[in-house]
């Protein structure tokens, strides 16, 4: 039999229903006698409802926040000291404050019906001014986003190790304002909700888009008033996440209390409109930052003071403070640090709310960091990656304690570093740019390196105090009469494979063929209570906990084998699907039928639980695993157009043991995709008056076939001590050292023009204006 | 809401159905026939998720109304099931890990295939051209071109 365990390029075994066009997504659910719900949103950012004028033979298709009785408000409160409370309601009744938040909801036979009604529905608002620009949002005698907070800041947090002796004698002290854009994370399919009380069990039954339908179901329960007992939630095929769909939604609550107090299955979709203006956006950093050195190089502090957008309500379960307070968390990196500051905002302004994408802060971090550290090498006129070589932490070093008190746990990051260095061939690019290209294009280089903290538990997350804090993760695993294994796992598969990675890990332990090994996910119903799936925790957390589940398992079949096969426990191993004895072998298939059907051969002594266990699993320490990757791009920027080619693209990293190379290498694939869009195309912009800018994928540049170029992957394994087999979570890298990479090569290739652009993304308009600017300046200085 | 009747061939079988005029190819296909292996990624025709193949060519469902599709003859995904190049297509899509969350998938098959029969000789250049029509936010799309190269074979000198 093939490896198809632990280190195994294994096909995917979710690949064939998705080929023939038969997922099940939320949006291909149709219930007998369903009706679709669209909602009337805000056309103005900022303003009071003075009236929703409902025309008299649409009333009972309408439905206000007066008509919603016994629903709460949705909460996510930080527990972090000084936090402002938000209160979204499921439909706005009083102020609104942002476009696109819930005035109302319609019902129709159809879709299209639903919406037909919506165009009827008048909203009479008072408009007030809004708050749009996060960093104005800071001053006094601004309008307030919630009033009773008396300003507009759902949190600051400070880190100071005390920064000023370097600050005032730092040979090298290189300071920058930076921006990371607001972002619309756009997995392909949107959110959708159907919804339904079932008589018979007396449950409301929830089919929706999640990531973490455990979470979901809490929160329903909470706003609802109901039992948990009485939801139950389901994820089926989910069209990707990216963290956009780890949120508890105000139309799901509002389409649950429908679907309950119309005694009808109500189905809502989004539409893509709704996710550009409406939902949830992502990042928009602000870094004020100062980088401080030697004259060699050698980092002597890092002070930043960051503000980060928030948007107008805490989302749950993440809050509204997480993407912040991570960012002066993590800013040092990968570095050694002696001394470092942060100080940080999460501000309230009258826009959607932010939820962790891909990366989380991360993506931001990196780009911020990364940028200062070219400045610092052009400036001491020394090598990007020399500089990061003299401060990157050292193998010797691990495990590594940083400055702010992370504990990284093992790997090389210089040696990932040298080797993508090596592989992009920096001196070719050098010795490229000093010739110059033909075309008049001007060639640039860029490296990120990050370390990416994942599968991170209980004592990261109960400082933060968000609703949602990760305990042991819990794997059911159940051997069939027929000798298949069923494993039931509370965190949900949108695109990573874990139907497969989940069976090599079983496989792993038990031997059996993973074809006879089914995963069950995404229904809180069949599966233990689980955070879900964010973080890059699946393989590290799921993973350990379907180990520890089949190896509880192993110890019951092997009881019972030993029996059968008269031999002595200890003499005896299973291996192969077999139980194994110098005697003989018994199918472990035979075990499972012996159990289930021949209980008159089971041994005195056989565990009573039989052939069905459940297990937790923790992480030895709760700081998780670092993953870590060094990106290098070469890119090509016209001066005379703005655009930008990506020539070459390189990423080394260091998974750990990885349980599946291929799905690994899709993740970093896809994630570098994304990367590049936070680079070079994508951003939502706000007019001053809220209105959310672009509404369309025409407008919003996702990035296709010919923008993402062909990307070369290489591996380094340093298993983690801390987790089971090794492994470590990398689902979010490739999103982030990608982001460095590229905005670095960027400015590589303007700094020859003497122009750099301290923005995302790097759009032909802000690469001309740099170069505009560059031109306009020399020729002040000449004149 | 005015009602029109077309008659048209899906996947092979003649369909008479009564539709709303204003109702797209893509909500007939989906919500009257149950063909959910067509999927809505924009609605506005620039994902390509919903690609199907309408008179042999592939063409947005989304943005192609039902009553313009009167005696045409249309194939979703569902239909492609027996044909031996997109059974090539959909067994390289899984050696290659071109998809993940398997959204955009049925859209980028038809296009694959569309580009399979038409361009039998195209270099990678031009195979990221033409699936520049198809948004993937998953796989990076360097899997999708891989698969499309691993049926079209090494390409031409002349390619």
């Amino acid at each position: 039999m093939a490896n198809t365990g632990i280190g195994a390029a294994v096909a995917r075994k979710e690949d064939g229903r998705f080929l023939h066009g038969r997922g099940q997504f939320v949006g291909d659910i149709k219930l007998a006698g369903m009706l679709d719900a669209a909602f009337v949103r805000s056309p103005v950012a900022h303003g009071r409802i003075v009236s929703i004028d409902v025309p008299e033979q649409f009333h009972e298709a309408v439905f206000t926040a007066k008509d919603l009785t016994g629903l709460k408000t949705i909460r996510a409160n930080s527990g972090l000291k000084g936090f402002k409370s938000s209160e979204q309601p499921p439909l706005a009744s009083n102020k609104v404050r942002l476009v696109g938040e819930l005035l109302a909801v319609c019902v129709g036979g159809n879709r299209a019906l639903a919406e037909d009604v919506v165009d009827e529905v008048f909203a009479n608002i008072e408009e007030l001014e809004p708050v749009t620009d996060m960093l104005s949002a800071r001053a006094p005698d601004v309008p307030l986003v919630h009033e009773e907070w008396g300003d507009n800041v759902f949190l600051e947090t400070n880190v100071d190790t005390g920064v000023e002796a370097a600050l005032a004698s730092a040979p090298v002290k290189i300071s920058r304002r930076l921006r990371m854009s607001r972002q619309c994370m756009a997995p392909l399919e949107g959110r959708g909700v159907v919804a339904e009380w079932n008589h018979r069990t007396q449950q409301l039954v929830v089919h929706t888009a999640t990531q973490i339908p455990h979470i979901v179901r809490t929160g329903l329960a909470e706003c609802l008033g109901l039992d948990e007992s009485a939801v139950r939630v389901t994820a089926p095929d989910v069209g990707g996440g990216f963290g956009y769909k780890a949120i508890l939604l105000p139309e799901e609550l509002v389409v649950c209390w429908l679907a309950i107090h119309l005694h009808r299955p109500v189905r809502w979709l989004e539409d893509r409109r709704e996710a550009l203006t409406a939902s949830a956006n992502a990042r928009e950093h602000y870094y004020d930052i100062t980088l401080c050195a030697d004259e060699e190089g050698k980092f002597l502090a890092l002070d930043a003071k960051v503000t980060v957008d928030a948007g107008a309500y805490s989302s749950y379960p993440f809050t509204a403070c997480l993407e912040a307070t991570q960012v002066a968390s993590i800013l040092p990196g990968p570095y050694n640090f002696p001394a470092y500051r942060c100080q940080t905002w999460s501000v309230a302004t009258n826009k959607c709310p932010i939820l962790p994408y891909r990366g989380v802060a991360r993506a931001g971090v990196c780009y911020a960091l990364e940028s200062m550290v070219d400045l610092v090498a052009r400036k001491i006129n020394k090598e990007p990656h020399d500089v990061r070589l003299e401060n990157l932490i050292t193998p010797e070093q691990m495990p590594f304690d940083n400055i702010v008190n992370k504990h990284f746990d093992s790997g090389d990051y210089p040696e990932c570093l040298k080797r993508a260095a090596a592989a992009i061939d920096v001196e070719g690019v050098r010795k490229r740019q000093v010739l110059g290209e033909p075309d008049g294009r001007l060639v640039g280089l860029g490296m990120g390196i990050f370390n990416e903290q994942a599968a991170h538990g209980t004592a990261v997350y109960s400082a933060w105090g968000i609703p949602m804090i990760p305990g042991y993760e819990q794997a059911f695993v159940r051997f069939t009469p027929d000798g298949g294994l069923e494993v039931r796992v509370g965190i949900q598969c949108h695109g990573q494979g874990s139907e497969t990675t989940l069976a090599q890990v079983a496989h792993e332990i038990l031997g059996l063929d993973i074809e006879s090994i089914k995963i069950v996910h995404g229904d809180t119903e069949l599966s233990p209570y689980s955070t879900g799936t964010w973080g890059s925790r699946v393989m590290v957390m799921s993973g350990g906990a379907v180990a520890t589940a089949c190896e509880k398992l192993c110890e019951r079949i092997q009881l019972i084998g030993a029996h059968l096969l008269q031999a002595e426990l200890e003499d005896t191993q299973v291996e192969d699907g077999y139980v194994k004895a110098p005697s003989g072998q018994i199918s472990l298939i035979d075990v499972a039928r012996t159990w289930y059907h021949r209980p008159q051969d089971l041994p005195a002594d056989v565990d009573r639980q039989g052939l069905e266990v459940t297990a937790g699993y923790k992480l030895r320490r709760d700081d998780g695993t670092f993953s870590y990757a060094a990106h290098a791009a070469v890119l090509a920027v016209d001066p005379h157009f703005g655009t930008v080619e990506i020539i070459k693209y390189v990423v080394v990293e260091d998974g750990g043991v990885l349980i599946n190379p291929m799905i690994v290498d899709g993740q970093i694939l896809g994630g570098a995709a994304q990367g590049i869009g936070t680079a070079l195309y994508e951003e939502m912009p706000f007019d001053e008056n809220g209105q959310p800018l672009f509404s369309t994928l025409a407008d919003y540049v996702l990035p296709g076939a010919t923008e993402v170029p062909n990307i070369h992957i290489e591996h380094m394994e340093t298993p983690s001590p801390y987790s089971l087999f090794g492994q470590k979570g990398i689902g979010e890298g490739g999103a982030i050292g990608s982001v460095a990479a590229v905005t670095n090569a960027v400015n590589d290739a303007l700094c020859r023009v003497g122009a750099e652009v301290c923005e995302t993304p790097m759009t032909p308009r802000r690469i001309l204006t740099a170069i505009q600017d560059a031109k306009s300046q020399r020729e002040s200085v000449g004149t | 809401m005015t009602q029109v009747n077309i008659g048209l061939r899906v996947n092979g079988k003649k369909v008479n159905e009564t539709i709303e005029s204003r109702q797209s190819l893509a909500d007939f296909l989906r919500e009257t026939l149950l063909l959910t292996g067509t999927h809505l990624g924009c609605e506005h025709g620039v994902c390509g998720a919903c690609t199907v193949w309408i008179n042999g060519a592939p063409s947005r469902s989304c943005i192609t109304l039902a009553a313009s599709c009167d005696d045409a003859e249309v194939i979703s995904i569902e239909g492609f099931k027996d044909d031996p190049q997109m059974e090539k297509l959909r067994s390289a899509f899984i050696s290659e890990h071109a998809l993940q969350c398997g959204y955009c998938t049925p859209g980028m098959l038809i296009t694959a295939y569309d580009i399979v029969h038409r361009l039998p000789d195209a270099d990678d250049n031009r195979l990221r051209l033409e699936l520049a029509g198809n948004l993937c936010r998953c796989t990076g799309y360097k899997g999708i071109v891989c698969a499309l190269r691993r049926v079209l074979g090494p390409p031409s000198e002349n390619g």
